[in-house]
């Protein structure tokens, strides 16, 4: 089977405009989140991690003209743009496919009808139909909207892709921005953190919504390997907890058919993981769940952390760019602290990530939950790990 | 994505079309919509029809409602599906115009500061794969579940996909199709897929080319 490498990546969030700023806060302990009063998102303060705006616009203008793109149309060309920029790939080649992942889109379109934007935009493949015009693709994308594992998902389907030798890249983008749309939503929910996000915390009590985009180049030719032990993906696997469309499952079984897939994809075992990413919403629900879930696949002293505390929740972004921070994990042997866990709150014993720590990681878990009853998780690991 | 010759061929078992003015399945028109009802009535008749008994659709949305009656018709006949292991049995759809529908009654709730009620009832069914969820609770499935976002429904990219997943060991039965609602059209394409059957003679496989003569 081809190995699938993971060539070069991007993240936007409040956190910066690359993977390496990106990372740097994360090493730093630094958050991004911050209170917003801003009456067209929130109509009480909240909590929240939004992107520059003013530094949106200038990085754009130099690519683009900003006045021909939606908000999330921007935040994903510049990621893509970015990536492009650090290898030889053209994807304007047939063999170069496009995967997108978005909970909602160009939202913002509905919600405002004060723009010049035609309303065919608010439709999620017209969304990717103007991005890959802008890189003058010639192949249909791929859109993946599964709540918030569509970025995990799109990633095991970009490696399903290469397997099959359809294309040799495939660059995987996903985003979503915030507007009143989704804060309104999960605050009619009671599912807003009064405060930032507390993953995996006793007293947590609710998530903290981001905005941001991610991107992820994969490719099946070695010659655009620039690291001498390259990350590559080895497995990934998604499942239904058919129990609830917007509570996840009180047993974590569905977490735990994921990982035991995505493992036997990989043809990994649970003795094979140094790290897991989490999706550790820091709702009281999911984290008590993904708790089993680990605990299920005997993972409790698997070192794991949340990265929601940094960059909050980004939905259709979330499982890429905290994809590309593992990755990061492995290239610098560093896992980050998961900020605001204080006291164990969850009923299983788990090793939750408490202080930065230096240390060899070679490969690691990613997993992710969301409404519909959706799981999903993605192995990750260097070349030469074996 | 292509596979090769030694991979097994899955098969439809059955399908169903539902338009505004009819049901299809498996190639019949079972009922029409005589009085040209509007959409809910129509979805009402049909649920009659079929004697769908699930007091949970009356909660759902219009595009969970279409996929999901969709859904109902290709499972009867066909319980077996629910006695495999459920973590095998998939549901993979797709969707031209994710939950616009509800996404603009929702908007409704909060567009209005001196008049604002968000529900946590509506704002759930924003999210296209939602309609995947209530298929999987009813059924208990636990499979591979993705809901792709495509201008029309694409044969090609549906059986490409769940081929894959089938010949990759994830799954070995899968609903696999599409349900799209807008206050102007709807539609739904729904097959019920499995591995080929050695002794079953009349296999219908899972092609794009068998699918596009079966919704002409």
């Amino acid at each position: 089977m081809d190995t699938v490498f993971a060539i070069a990546d991007n993240i936007i969030t409040s956190l910066g405009f690359t993977s390496n700023e990106n990372f740097n806060a994360l090493k730093n302990n630094i958050s991004g989140i911050k209170q917003t009063t801003d009456p067209k998102i929130t109509q009480v303060p909240m909590y929240t991690s939004i992107v520059d705006s003013e530094r949106l616009t200038t990085e754009f203008s130099k690519i683009g003209n900003v006045d021909d793109y939606t908000r999330l149309e921007k935040l994903m060309i510049l990621s893509i743009n970015d990536v492009l920029n650090q290898t030889k790939i053209n994807p304007s080649q047939e063999d170069t496919l496009f995967i997108f992942s978005s909970t909602k889109g160009n939202i913002d379109l509905l919600e405002n009808p004060d723009h010049d934007f035609d309303l065919e935009r608010i439709n999620l493949w017209a969304l990717a139909d103007k991005v890959c015009a802008f890189f003058k693709s010639p192949v249909r994308p791929v859109f993946i909207s599964n709540a918030c594992v569509s970025g995990v998902t799109a990633i095991t389907i970009a490696a399903q892709y290469l397997r099959s030798k359809k294309y040799t890249n495939v660059i995987v983008c996903g985003g979503d921005i915030i507007s009143e749309f989704t804060p309104s939503g999960f605050q009619s929910f009671k599912a807003v953190s009064e405060n930032p996000c507390k993953p995996f915390d006793a007293s947590r009590n609710g998530i903290t919504l981001g905005e941001g985009a991610g991107t992820i180049l994969f490719s099946t030719n070695k010659e655009l390997v620039k690291d001498e032990n390259p990350v590559v993906f080895r497995g990934g696997a998604n499942t239904n907890d058919a129990n609830h469309i917007s509570g996840p499952s009180r047993t974590g079984d569905g977490l735990y058919y994921a990982i035991r897939n995505a493992l036997a994809e990989a043809e990994k075992t649970n003795k094979d993981i140094d790290y897991i990413s989490g999706h550790g919403t820091a709702t009281p629900y999911n984290d008590e769940m993904e708790s089993k879930a680990i605990a299920w696949a005997e993972l409790n002293h698997v070192p794991v952390n949340s990265l929601k505390a940094y960059w909050g929740h980004t939905l259709g972004a979330a499982g890429i760019i905290e994809c590309i921070a593992g990755i990061h994990s492995i290239k610098e042997n560093v896992l980050i602290k998961t900020i605001g866990y204080n006291e164990h709150g969850v009923s299983e014993q788990i090793n939750v990530i408490k202080e930065n720590k230096n240390t060899e990681i070679k490969n690691f878990l990613k997993t992710a939950s969301g409404f519909g009853g959706s799981n999903a998780a993605a192995y990750f690991s260097e070349l030469n790990a074996d | 994505m292509p596979t090769n010759s030694l991979n097994m061929e899955s098969s439809i078992s059955k399908y169903c079309i539902i338009k505004p003015n009819e049901v299809i399945v498996d190639g019949e028109i079972q009922f029409t919509n005589a009085e040209e009802s509007e959409f809910g009535a129509f979805m009402k008749s049909v649920y009659k029809n079929y004697n769908i008994n699930y007091p949970k659709y009356f909660k759902m949305d219009n595009l969970c409602k279409i996929a999901f009656i969709a859904s109902e018709i290709i499972m009867q006949g066909n319980e077996h599906i629910k006695e495999t292991d459920p973590v095998k049995v998939g549901v993979i759809m797709q969707n031209s115009h994710s939950t616009i529908d509800t996404d603009s009654k929702y908007v409704e709730t909060i567009i209005d500061k001196e008049n604002y009620f968000p529900s946590p009832a509506v704002f759930v069914y924003t999210l296209p794969n939602v309609m995947i969820g209530e298929i999987c609770i009813r059924n208990k499935f636990q499979g591979e579940n993705t809901c792709f976002i495509s201008k029309e429904f694409d044969a090609e990219f549906l059986t490409e996909y769940v081929d894959a997943l089938m010949n990759s060991g994830k799954i070995d039965a899968c609903i696999a199709g599409w349900a799209d609602y807008t206050e102007s059209d709807f539609s739904a394409i729904m097959f019920l897929v499995e591995k080929n059957k050695e002794n079953k003679k009349d296999n219908i496989s899972f092609k794009p080319e068998f699918i596009k003569r079966l919704i002409e």
